[in-house]
C-alpha cells in the first residue's frame, strides 16, 4: 500500500514540478463588479468571507463604507462599486468581502460576486491600455482568457489612501 | 557578530543609565564638594565607562574618560576641590560622553566628535596651570594616580597606555598562550575517559573562537587580528559575569525586551474584550433562564474570569511602568545650567520621584516637561535683585511633584516667581491676533492662563537662548493631549504659578462611556466625561446660531453628536435627550446623545494606516457583542464643535418630501402586506391587485421592519395583521412611528380581533384603520383607496 501511496505522491510531485518549470503561471482570483470581471493575485488574499456587519466611520468618502472587527483587528472595509464609481447595489447571497494584504496595510473589499481561481501564464499577461497608463492607474494589466479579457487591479493601490 | 552586539547593547545600556544618574549627583556634589561617597561614585562611573569603551576600541570615548576620571580622582583624594568653574568643565565632558554613547548607539562607532579642547580643559584642571588647585598637590597626584590605577584597575588599562605594535604583540602573546592551555586541554581530555560536563564546558570555551573572531571585520573595517576581541572577550566574560551575579541577587530584577511587553499587554487587551463579552453572554443567558440552578455556577466563574482579568491586567501594567524619576533626574542639571545662564538663583525641589507610569508616557512626558520649567525659570522666576525688592527670598524655588489621583497620575509645577498677569495676557494675545477682542472681553482669568498655550504666543520681549518663540507651551498641549492628557493652570500674580498636567496611568486599556446615536454607538473616554444630565428640548436656547443650556450658573455650548459624525436622522428623537458634559482643562462641552448606554472597559485599537487621521475619531476598540465601535477624540470634538452648523432639531421635511414623489401610474403606489398566514396574504393580494399598486409582503413584524429600513421601496401605506411570530402587529406599528421619515405613514390593520381594548391598543401603538377579518374585497381595497390618495384616473 505504501508503495502505492508513494507513487501517488511521486507523480503528484512531479506534476507540481512541470508547471513550475514550465512557465511562470500567476494565480489569480477573478469577481465581478457592476459588468466587469476583475481579478488579483491569489497570493494578495488574506480571506474571503460573507458579509458581516460593520461600523460606519464618518468623514470620509462614500466608498469608505465603514469598519469591522475581524478576529480583533480593526479593518476598513471598501465598497469597489462606489470606488468605482458605479451605483451601490444592496447586498445579497453572492456579495463577499475580500481581504486584501499588501506588506502591513489590510483592508476588506465588497464585491458583487466571486468567479473563480484563475491560472494564466505571464506571457498571456498583457499591459494596461495605454489609454490609463500612468502612475494613478488602479490597472496592472490585462489578462487574456480564450473567450474573455480580465483586468488585473493593483493590490497595493488599492490599499492606498487616496483621500 | 551577535555576541560583539549584544556586548555592545550591555555597555550602551549600562553606561546609560549611569550618566543618568551621574548629572544628578554632579549637581548635588557641587553642593556639597567634600561628599567622598559622592565622589566616589561619579569616579566609578567614568571608570567603568572607561574600562568597557576601552574593551569595544572606542578610543575617543576612553581618551575622554581617561581624562575625566584623572580630574575625578585628584578630587576623590581631596588634592582638588571642585568649585563652579571645574564643574562646567567636568559637565561639559559628560556632555560629550552622552553625545558619544549616543553616536556609537546609531553607529557602533565613536567618531565624529571633536574632544580635544574638552580634554585639554580637563587636563587643566589637573595640571599646574589650574588656577583653582593647590600648588602643593602636582607632584604627588600623579604618583598616586598611577597607584591608584594599578591597584583598582585590571590589565586591560595598561593596553590603553600601550602603542598599536605593544599591544597587538601582547594579544599575540596571550592568545597563543590560550591556545596553549587549549591544547593541553583537549590532548588530557582525549588520552583519558572523562565525563560529559567537562565535554561541555570545552565546547564552551571553543565556540567563542569562531563567530567573535568575525566580529571586529564585521563592524570596524579596520584590518586588526581578530584575536583582540577574543581576548577582550574573555576577559569581559570573567569580569563581567561576578557583577551580574551579585547585582542579581541585590535587585531580583530581569531585563526584558520592551516588545514582549508590548505583546504581552496586546494579549491582555484580546483578553479584556473577551471578558467584555462573556459578560455581555452572561447577561443574555441569566434573562433568558432567570431561576435556574446553574446560572448561579456560571455566575461564578464569570465574576471569577473578571476578576483574574482585571488582577492581570493590573499587574501587566505594572511590569510596564517606570518611576517618573527617569524623567526628573535630567532637570536638576537644566536648572543649574539655566539658573547660570540666565544669572538667577533657582532651587529645584523634587517629589514623588518614584510615582510610577506607563512606560510609554515616560517617554512622552519628558519634552513638555522641559518646556515647562525652562519657562518657569524663564519667565516665572525673577532676578535675585527683583526677588530682594519684593521681600521674597533671593533665590527662587521651583517644586516638581509627582502624585497619583484616582487612575491618572498629576505632574505638578510650582514656582514661586512673579505669576501670570492675566490683563497682561490679554491684551498681548490681542497684539499677536491670538484672540479676538470679542474673546478676550469674555475670558475668565482662568482661561485667559490657558493663553500661553496657543501656539505663536509669547510673553518674551525678546527671543533668547532660553525661550521667546512661542513654541515650546504649545508643544507641551499638543503632547499632553496626545496622552489624553489633561493641563490645569493656576497662577497668583506676585505669588507664582502652579502647572498641573493630569495624565492617564495607561494608554491601552481605559474606561470610557458609551453613548447611542441612531442606531450607532460611540465612546468617550471617561476621563474628559464631567457629568452627565436629561434634559428636555425646550430647555435648549439658541444664541447667535448656536445651542447652549444653563447647566446650573452656567451657560454651557452644545452640539449634536450627529451633527459632528454626520449621522443620519431616521430615528425621531424623543423630547428629552442626553447631555454628556466633557471637559478639557478650562473648556466645557455639552454633547447631546440619543442614548446613554453605559461604562465599559475599552482597548483602544489604531484604525490603521488607512483611516488614520479622521477628524474626531480616537481610535476604535471592539465591543462584546464583537462590533466595532468608535472612539471620540475629545481634543478634536471640542474644536470641531465651532465649526458645525447646529441643526439640532431635525428637519423632517426633506425625508417626507421623498414620500410624496409624484404618481404617474397606479404601479408607483406601493403597499406592504404584512401577515403570517400565507392564505391572508393571498386574500389582501387577490382584493388590491385590481388597483393595479406594486404589493410587498412580509411574513412578520421584523421581516416587516427589515424591509422598511433596507428603504428600497416608498411605502404608501401598510397593511398589518396584529397576531404574528416574533412581533406582533403593535410593536411594529410602534417600531414604525419612531423613525421620522414613516410618521405620516398610514398603518391599517386587519385582523379578527374584535374587542374594544384591541381596538384602542391598535390606536395608541399609531394605526389608522381597524379592519376586522373576515371583510369583503372591495372594502379593504376602497380602504387602501383612501388612505394612499389612490388617483381614481388610473383604474
Amino acid at each position: 500500500m505504501s508503495e502505492k501511496l508513494k507513487q501517488i505522491i511521486s507523480k503528484q510531485n512531479k506534476v507540481d514540478e512541470d508547471i513550475n518549470h514550465s512557465e511562470d503561471i500567476v494565480q489569480l482570483v477573478g469577481f465581478i463588479i457592476g459588468d466587469e470581471e476583475y481579478a488579483i493575485p491569489i497570493l494578495a488574499i488574506q480571506e474571503i468571507i460573507k458579509p458581516f456587519p460593520w461600523t460606519r466611520v464618518p468623514q470620509v468618502p462614500k466608498y469608505i463604507v465603514g469598519v469591522f472587527n475581524m478576529r480583533g483587528a480593526v479593518i476598513p472595509l471598501i465598497d469597489l462599486r462606489l470606488k468605482f464609481g458605479l451605483n451601490p447595489k444592496k447586498h445579497n447571497e453572492d456579495t463577499r468581502f475580500i481581504v486584501m494584504r499588501h506588506g502591513d496595510d489590510v483592508a476588506g473589499f465588497v464585491i458583487d460576486r466571486l468567479t473563480m481561481a484563475i491560472r494564466i501564464k505571464k506571457s498571456r499577461i498583457g499591459p494596461a491600455p495605454e489609454t490609463v497608463n500612468g502612475d494613478d492607474t488602479l490597472i496592472d494589466g490585462v489578462g487574456k482568457q480564450e473567450d474573455k479579457i480580465i483586468t488585473i487591479l493593483k493590490v497595493n493601490k488599492l490599499l492606498e489612501r487616496d483621500f | 557578530m551577535d555576541e560583539f552586539q549584544e556586548i555592545l547593547q550591555d555597555f550602551l545600556v549600562e553606561s546609560f543609565e549611569l550618566v543618568e544618574q551621574l548629572d544628578q549627583d554632579l549637581v548635588e556634589l557641587e553642593n556639597n564638594p567634600q561628599d567622598l561617597e559622592l565622589l566616589n561614585r561619579i569616579f566609578r562611573v567614568a571608570h567603568t565607562v572607561k574600562g568597557a569603551s576601552s574593551f569595544l576600541n572606542f578610543d575617543v570615548l576612553t581618551y575622554l574618560t581617561h581624562h575625566m576620571e584623572d580630574v575625578l580622582n585628584k578630587a576623590r583624594h581631596g588634592d582638588l576641590i571642585i568649585d563652579a568653574d571645574i564643574m562646567d568643565v567636568i559637565l561639559e565632558s559628560i556632555d560629550l560622553m552622552k553625545a558619544l554613547l549616543v553616536i556609537i548607539r546609531d553607529s557602533s562607532s565613536d567618531g565624529g566628535v571633536d574632544v580635544s579642547a574638552c580634554v585639554s580643559r580637563l587636563d587643566k584642571c589637573t595640571g599646574g596651570s589650574g588656577k583653582t588647585e593647590p600648588p602643593v598637590a602636582q607632584e604627588a597626584p600623579v604618583v598616586e594616580k598611577i597607584e591608584v590605577k594599578e591597584s583598582a584597575e585590571d590589565d586591560e588599562i595598561d593596553y590603553e597606555n600601550m602603542d598599536e605594535n605593544e599591544l597587538e604583540a601582547e594579544i599575540e602573546r596571550l592568545l597563543q598562550q590560550r591556545q596553549e592551555e587549549d591544547r593541553v586541554k583537549r590532548e588530557a581530555k582525549s588520552s583519558s575517559t572523562e565525563d560529559q560536563t567537562e565535554d561541555d564546558t570545552q565546547d564552551d570555551a571553543d565556540e567563542p573562537l569562531v563567530p567573535i573572531s568575525k566580529a571586529p571585520v564585521a563592524v570596524t573595517p579596520s584590518p586588526r587580528p581578530a584575536s583582540i576581541d577574543y581576548d577582550s572577550d574573555s576577559s569581559d566574560d570573567a569580569k563581567a559575569a561576578a557583577p551580574t551575579k551579585k547585582a542579581s541577587t541585590v535587585e531580583q530584577t530581569i531585563r526584558v525586551d520592551v516588545k514582549r511587553l508590548d505583546h504581552l499587554m496586546n494579549l491582555i487587551g484580546e483578553l479584556v474584550l473577551a471578558k467584555n463579552r462573556l459578560i455581555k453572554i452572561n447577561d443574555d443567558v441569566e434573562e433568558r433562564y432567570e431561576g435556574e440552578g446553574f446560572l448561579e455556577e456560571l455566575n461564578q466563574v464569570v465574576s471569577i474570569v473578571s476578576l483574574v482579568t482585571t488582577d492581570l491586567q493590573i499587574a501587566v501594567m505594572k511590569t510596564r511602568m517606570l518611576p517618573i524619576g527617569k524623567v526628573f533626574n535630567k532637570f536638576p542639571r537644566m536648572i543649574r545650567d539655566l539658573s547660570r545662564e540666565l544669572n538667577k538663583k533657582i532651587e529645584l525641589e523634587i517629589f514623588g520621584e518614584d510615582t510610577e507610569l506607563d512606560k510609554s508616557i515616560v517617554e512622552e512626558v519628558g519634552d513638555p516637561l522641559v518646556h515647562i520649567i525652562r519657562n518657569s525659570c524663564d519667565h516665572g522666576i525673577e532676578t535675585p535683585d527683583v526677588r530682594a525688592g519684593q521681600g521674597k527670598s533671593e533665590t527662587g524655588t521651583i517644586k516638581l511633584k509627582a502624585y497619583n489621583e484616582g487612575n491618572q497620575i498629576v505632574i505638578q509645577i510650582d514656582d514661586d516667581g512673579k505669576g501670570l498677569d492675566a490683563g497682561l495676557l490679554k491684551s498681548k494675545s490681542l497684539e499677536k491676533g491670538v484672540i479676538t477682542r470679542k474673546e478676550a472681553e469674555n475670558m475668565s482669568d482662568k482661561e485667559a492662563f490657558t493663553l500661553i498655550f496657543k501656539p505663536g504666543f509669547s510673553m518674551a520681549a525678546k527671543v533668547t537662548n532660553v525661550s521667546g518663540r512661542g513654541v515650546g507651551m504649545d508643544v507641551v498641549k499638543t503632547n499632553i493631549e496626545k496622552l489624553n492628557g489633561i493641563i490645569d493652570i493656576d497662577s497668583e500674580l506676585g505669588v507664582g504659578t502652579s502647572i498641573k498636567l493630569k495624565i492617564p496611568l495607561t494608554l491601552a486599556i481605559i474606561q470610557a462611556l458609551l453613548v447611542g446615536v441612531q442606531e450607532e454607538h460611540y465612546a468617550i473616554p471617561l476621563a474628559s466625561v464631567l457629568e452627565t444630565v436629561r434634559i428636555s428640548t425646550d430647555e435648549v436656547y439658541t444664541v447667535e446660531g448656536r445651542s447652549v443650556m444653563r447647566l446650573r450658573e452656567d451657560v454651557l455650548p452644545l452640539v449634536h453628536i450627529g451633527d459632528i459624525f454626520e449621522v443620519e436622522r431616521i430615528l425621531d428623537s424623543s423630547e428629552y435627550a442626553y447631555v454628556v458634559v466633557l471637559g478639557l482643562g478650562t473648556s466645557k462641552l455639552g454633547l447631546i446623545v440619543d442614548t446613554l448606554v453605559g461604562q465599559e472597559e475599552i482597548v483602544i485599537k489604531s484604525l490603521g494606516e488607512f483611516l488614520k487621521g479622521i477628524e474626531g475619531i480616537a481610535g476604535a476598540t471592539i465591543r462584546g457583542d464583537g462590533g466595532v465601535t468608535l472612539i471620540v477624540d475629545v481634543v478634536a470634538i471640542m474644536d470641531m464643535a465651532k465649526h458645525v452648523k447646529t441643526s439640532a432639531i431635525a428637519d423632517s421635511n426633506s425625508d417626507s418630501a421623498l414620500l410624496m414623489r409624484e404618481k404617474t401610474k397606479a404601479s408607483d403606489y406601493t403597499v406592504m402586506i404584512v401577515d403570517d398566514s400565507k392564505t391572508d396574504r393571498m386574500i389582501m393580494r387577490k382584493s388590491l391587485e385590481p388597483l393595479g399598486v406594486t404589493l410587498v409582503e412580509a411574513g412578520d413584524g421584523q421581516e416587516a421592519l427589515g424591509i422598511l429600513k433596507q428603504g428600497s421601496h416608498n411605502f404608501d401605506a401598510m397593511l398589518i395583521d396584529i397576531e404574528m411570530p416574533r412581533m406582533d402587529g403593535y410593536t411594529l406599528a410602534t417600531e414604525i412611528k419612531k423613525y421620522n421619515r414613516y410618521k405620516n405613514l398610514p398603518l391599517i390593520a386587519v385582523t379578527s380581533r374584535t374587542g374594544k381594548s384591541d381596538r384602542m391598543r391598535g390606536v395608541e401603538s399609531g394605526m389608522i384603520e381597524y379592519i376586522t377579518k373576515p371583510y369583503s374585497a372591495d372594502y379593504l381595497s376602497s380602504v387602501v383607496q383612501r388612505n394612499i390618495n389612490f388617483r381614481s384616473e388610473f383604474l
